[in-house]
């Protein structure tokens, strides 16, 4: 051959790139190139947001040394954006900072001093045990992360709950995805899409509001513009959203609205489809049903027809404001419901709102009265953001209201069987919720807890109004323990920090945004003392048990004693909530047992009860007799879609009647701009692991404030001057950039940054959703001002202090 | 010294003009293309942030709508300098 391997090498990019488009090159060696560029492959699942992007790392003298993307995968077709290609530098010994040692201090204002496993687990299993007992058993707390693998959330919530007889088990989920949940419940009655990401490539009308997906999901939004590009005339896209941003750059239509005006646009769009008749009538007639109020009444269509009259396009332009006019909202009104099939996509601009559900449900209810879905194309599609909040945290009973596979807290009968499942005493998990996130902290401020574990989360910079919450953290009185891979504002604040694994340094399951679980096996070793959580949870509960005198709480960690820690007891925890726990429920996974996952390049779709169906994939569309088992099994009448959710009794979609409501704090005399949040493409979330990537740090080294140039020009500020934001809560000072992206009026900021003057949620509000508890990040009251000229800035992470 | 391959999406009515542009670029090499728009491209640099900032100006051109990594091999950076963020 007389290739160099350097040419081996480049052949095999080569050839992996012309795979995924079909394009035929010159030389075709890539199985012996592929052979020769690493040791050995191993499948997984991409750490850095929600979309679940298969691929595979390549592994060389026990390091991470390559990426390449699964071809044959449906989540992402192979390909990988930046974060995703670079992530294999946090792995093993490839970065100096990992958190290698348990770290310990008694009181918060001394240095850290490294200790043995030993010393912390007993520390860790001591400070619980005398909450409880003094304080009672929910002075103890758990929050954790959409970020966990399932069989974490899964073994810490059991832990809690059947162990510790508290449902204080929370995650940052609540911060992200609640009021998709509310959404999805109340209207559909059962939680979760009801489609896939295969509906990208059948739909004729997109509908992306209050969702940069460009930035947020660069590898799904690929296929949005594959399937806009190849069907230009056909396809339609309409973003809607207060900032343009560039997601808007393949949109035929842009609805720019001022923040927290979105219900009356949706409720315009669906006044647009009853005046013209666009509705689906049989659609409506088989499976849908109106609801309005607290105690969800039913009502008629007339009754929905009046309430809709209230939101005629002229009016809703009105109240919009920005760059909305009437004709506007009936062209996209009759673009969504004429077409073949609509997709509507949205992330945190709808949930994270004082009204996120009722947002939710108003977008659904465009769904339900044009019948845009259970056909192809046509879905309400809700993005996650983080790779486990649906798998883990939403299936995996991760928040305080939740138990596993979907089961209410507060239904007797269901708390009763997870009971019966775990082979516990009955009456065991308590009755009531727990806190939900900001209750939660709030307890902790208010010193109600004694005991937090966070894990793999960092709320000291996540949560709005951060400040406030800080204030409770500190507390001398407060014990907590942070799980997690690097130095963050939150291990600033803890009592002891214990190093984990990271992804391929153990094993475990995602659920990414599309029902889709899939299996991430350990490739490399974690470096130091690194554990992985399941290995953690378990050793603290034996310790607990003794503690407390309490043979139930061993008992919840029984069927994992003696297992290995890499893979044999994530294995059998995972056997344990999949055979028992989904048997039944409608993410059942029976099927999707690891020797299944393995097989599989991607993984599979829940309903998966057998694992004939999972090794299919599962079930790509649900509610549809044929193309979803449960569908079938529930059937109650020859229509092809079975809506069985267990949260409708009467099987039913429901319309809700939900009018426009404002954010909890509007802009006024001092207080005069609108401020968002946002994320930019190169960080995740507060920047624990991207901030350390060179590369992706050197690309955003810092957060700016972002001005529309009216905006800016009106007061006097320039490109790179230093603007302080300030609201009723707190104040940064970031870097100006002038830039047509947020409607006048409005600042957006950036909330990766975790240098204290650039931390904005400090700024933000911690208003929520009264139902689905969701705080409105999104929309918040601030002032803006130019403090200086442009000064140079550093980029800034939390260092571990010797 | 690392190496990408990628698949770039440009404007399938102005391919030849933008592979015109992608071949300016240093360790830019262009494997082939199609009428979607689709092009292979191989990037080649001296370190994983220069690749990093290679797509950050591959994406200004106005032709091009995405930059799509498919495969990534930095085992020459791994070895060279494991500890290196």
């Amino acid at each position: 051959m007389g290739l160099s391997r350097r040419e081996f090498i480049k052949r095999t990019a080569a050839l992996t790139a012309a795979s995924y488009v079909g394009i035929d090159l010159p030389f075709s060696n890539e199985q012996e190139a592929h052979a020769s560029d690493a040791d050995s492959w191993h499948k997984g699942t991409c750490r850095l947001c929600g979309s679940g992007c298969r691929l595979e790392l390549g592994v060389k003298n026990g390091k991470a040394v390559a990426l390449r993307g699964i071809t044959k995968s449906r989540t992402n077709m192979g390909y990988l954006c930046m974060k995703g290609m670079l992530f294999y530098k946090l792995m093993g010994n490839n970065h100096p900072e990992r958190l290698k040692k348990p770290l310990y201090r008694a009181r918060k204002d001394q240095p850290f001093k490294e200790i043995s496993w030993d010393e912390a687990l007993d520390i860790a299993a001591k400070e619980f045990a005398k909450a409880v007992k003094q304080y009672g058993n929910d002075s103890v707390a758990y929050y954790g992360s959409g970020q966990a693998l399932t069989e974490e959330t899964y073994i810490f919530q059991k832990v809690m709950r059947g162990g510790l007889k508290t449902n204080n088990v929370e995650g940052n989920p609540r911060l992200c995805m609640a009021s998709a949940v509310g959404g999805y419940i109340t209207s559909f009655g059962a939680d979760e899409p009801i489609g896939s990401y295969t509906n990208f490539e059948r739909a004729s009308c997109f509908f992306i509001i209050g969702s940069n997906t460009a930035e947020a999901h660069p590898v799904l939004f690929r296929r949005i513009m594959r399937r806009k590009l190849d069907n230009k005339d056909t396809v339609k896209v309409i973003n809607a959203d207060p900032r343009v941003s560039p997601t808007s750059r393949i949109a035929d239509l842009h609805l720019q609205f001022n923040p927290g005006t979105d219900l009356a646009l949706l409720n315009a769009m669906a006044y647009v489809i009853v005046e013209e008749n666009l509705y689906d009538e049989d659609f409506l007639k088989n499976y849908a049903v109106f609801r309005m109020g607290k105690e969800k009444k039913q009502v008629d269509f007339a009754k929905y027809k009046s309430f809709v009259k209230d939101y005629s396009p002229e009016k809703a332009a009105r109240i919009c404001g920005g760059n909305i006019t009437p004709e506007k909202i009936r062209q996209a009104a009759r673009w969504f419901a004429k077409s073949e099939g609509t997709m509507s996509i949205w992330t945190m601009g709808i949930n994270q709102r004082k009204r996120g559900v009722w947002a939710n449900n108003l977008i659904h209810n465009l769904h339900i009265l044009t019948g845009q879905l259970c056909k192809p194309g046509a879905d309400s599609f809700s993005l996650t953001g983080q790779p486990n909040a649906c798998g883990g945290v939403r299936e995996g009973g991760g928040l305080c209201h939740i138990l596993p596979a979907h089961r209410l807290v507060k239904k007797d009968k269901l708390r009763h069987e997870v009971e019966r499942l775990w082979g516990i005493p009955e009456g065991r998990i308590p009755p009531k919720p727990g806190y939900h996130t900001v209750a939660m902290f709030e307890a902790v401020n208010q010193g109600k807890i004694k005991a937090i574990w966070i894990n793999c989360t960092s709320p000291a910079q996540s949560l709005p109004n951060c400040d406030k919450y800080r204030k409770g953290m500190r507390r001398e009185d407060v014990f907590m323990v942070v799980t997690d891979i690097f130095p963050t504002k939150t291990t600033e604040l803890a009592n002891l920090i214990l190093p984990t694994a990271f992804i391929f340094e153990k094993t475990g399951v995602y659920g990414c945004t599309e029902r889709r679980s899939q299996l991430t096996a350990k490739a490399v070793d974690a470096p130091g003392e690194a554990k992985p959580e399941v290995w953690i949870v378990r050793e603290w509960a034996l310790r607990l048990a003794k503690e407390l005198n309490d043979p139930v709480i061993k008992k919840c960690v029984e069927p994992f004693l003696g297992k290995e820690p890499d893979y044999e007891l994530p294995k059998a925890i995972w056997d344990e909530y999949t055979q028992k726990l989904t048997k039944g429920r409608d993410n059942d996974l029976r099927g999707a047992t690891y020797d299944v996952l393995k097989k599989l390049p991607d993984g599979v779709q829940w309903p998966a009860p057998t694992k004939e169906w999972a090794l299919k994939g599962g079930t790509d569309i649900k509610f549809v007799r044929g193309l979803d088992p449960l569908a079938d099994k529930h059937a109650k009448n020859d229509l092809p879609y079975q809506f069985y959710g267990p949260a409708h009794p009467d099987k039913k979609l429901w319309i809700w009647l939900r009018p426009q409501k404002g954010p909890a704090e509007m802009p006024d005399s001092e207080y005069p701009f609108y401020l968002s949040t946002g994320r930019v493409i190169d960080h995740w979330h507060t920047a624990s692991m991207t901030g350390r990537i060179k590369e992706l740090m050197r690309a955003n080294p810092y957060a700016y404030v972002e001005i529309n140039p009216k905006d800016a020009e009106k007061l006097g500020i320039k490109p790179g001057d230093m603007v302080e934001v300030v609201s009723r809560r707190g104040r940064n000072v970031l870097p100006a950039k002038i830039y047509v992206g947020p409607c006048e009026g409005m600042v957006f900021v950036y909330w990766h940054d975790q240098a204290e003057d650039r931390m904005i949620n400090r700024v933000t509000k911690d208003a929520f959703d009264p139902g689905s508890k969701e705080p409105e990040f999104k929309i918040c009251a601030c002032r803006i001002k130019k403090v200086s000229g442009p000064r140079p800035l550093k980029p800034f992470l939390v260092q571990m202090k010797a | 010294m690392p190496v990408g391959g990628f698949v770039i999406n440009v404007d399938p009515d102005r391919i030849e003009e933008s592979i015109k542009k992608l071949t300016s670029f240093r360790g830019v090499e262009i494997h082939g293309s199609d009428e979607k728009g689709n092009v292979i491209a191989v990037f080649e640099s001296s370190n994983s942030h220069e690749m990093e900032e290679m797509v950050k100006e591959i994406m200004k051109i106005e032709t091009v709508l995405s930059v799509g990594l498919t495969y990534f091999n930095a085992e020459d950076e791994v070895e060279g300098n494991a500890n290196q963020g």
